[in-house]
């Protein structure tokens, strides 16, 4: 899969192939519909099945309910598929990432993260 | 009716407190401006809780909660909302954080939220979040994801209470009044 991304006002998804890295930015509080875009793209990054693959957080200010269940989804996703190592590049003093990222270890346990 | 569900309580009358009323017309509330209420909401508050110290939370920690959950109960009100009055209030008292949202649903979803929110205070957040979750996983077609009290509870410990309350002139609707509380300290 090349280089791809999903924009709107405020905030983009992109995916770098050369790093196999999906980098989240802005404030995410879409409709729940309106994930579908970006749910896509993380659906081709699976269909890929890269080894691993790097969730980057950390300039990803806000995500509203609807994100965070388009993201979960997709961890359980990866956990389905059973060979794919994800880290996740999060920061500690965004409030959603503090509160609702440990999360994901329940979905997929071997899930790193790493919170600065 | 009036009836609530949860830890609901009235405000304190009279007490100090931050209310914004959209009125129904020509430009009812969009998806696209719950997140700058929320803002709103978290940025002015930011500013009382830090002069009151009133708990131990970081500035941005106070921002990013009272944000998240304002913006949570106001896309429930845009999703919901029968197109009346829709109004926020937030207020701080003590070392708690409330924020009220009231706006009206069809009399006939009260019977379906009765059990929903029934069900939301009888179990434990944490477990219900993550059954959610795998739920939601295996039913792609899902059009809610019903993750924002379960979130607000298990991830922010938030305490949710509602309460509905007949509306006077138009008995097809009910007027839901929708609390969540969160103590400001460190768990």
């Amino acid at each position: 899969m090349s280089d791809a991304t999903v924009k709107g006002p405020g905030y983009s998804v992109s995916f770098a192939a050369e790093t196999a890295t999906v980098h989240f930015e802005g404030s995410l509080r879409l409709g729940t519909a309106e994930y579908e875009p970006i749910a896509a793209l993380l659906n081709r990054v699976l269909a890929e099945r890269p080894k691993a693959i790097t969730l980057r957080m950390t300039e990803l200010v806000f995500l509203n309910s609807s994100g965070i269940n388009t993201l979960y989804k997709f961890i359980i996703a990866i956990r389905k598929l059973g060979d794919m190592a994800v880290h996740v590049d999060a920061s500690a003093t965004i409030t959603w990432q503090s509160k609702s990222l440990q999360n994901l270890r329940k979905f997929l346990p071997s899930i790193t993260l790493t919170m600065n | 009716m009036n009836e609530s569900i949860g830890d609901f309580r009235d405000l304190t009358r009279g007490g100090a407190r931050l209310s914004l009323v959209f009125y129904s017309g020509g430009f009812p509330m969009r998806w696209s401006q719950c997140s700058a209420t929320a803002e709103y909401f978290a940025e002015y508050f930011a500013d009382v809780y830090t002069r009151r110290g009133a708990g131990d939370w970081a500035r941005n920690e106070f921002v990013g909660t009272l944000s998240y959950v304002v913006n949570e109960l106001v896309e429930n009100a845009v999703k919901f909302s029968m197109g009346e009055t829709v109004e926020v209030t937030v207020t701080i008292e003590g070392e708690e954080l409330i924020a009220l949202v009231s706006n009206q649903i069809l009399a006939t979803t009260v019977h379906g939220l009765r059990e929903k929110f029934s069900g939301l205070v009888a179990g434990d957040p944490q477990e219900m979040l993550i059954a959610r979750v795998e739920a939601n996983a295996n039913n792609p077609d899902a059009g809610v994801s019903g993750l924002g009290f379960l979130t607000m509870m298990a991830d922010y410990g938030a305490t949710i209470g509602w309460s509905f309350d007949p509306v006077a002139d138009n008995p097809q609707n009910v007027l839901l009044r929708t609390m969540a509380r969160l103590q400001m300290r460190n768990q």
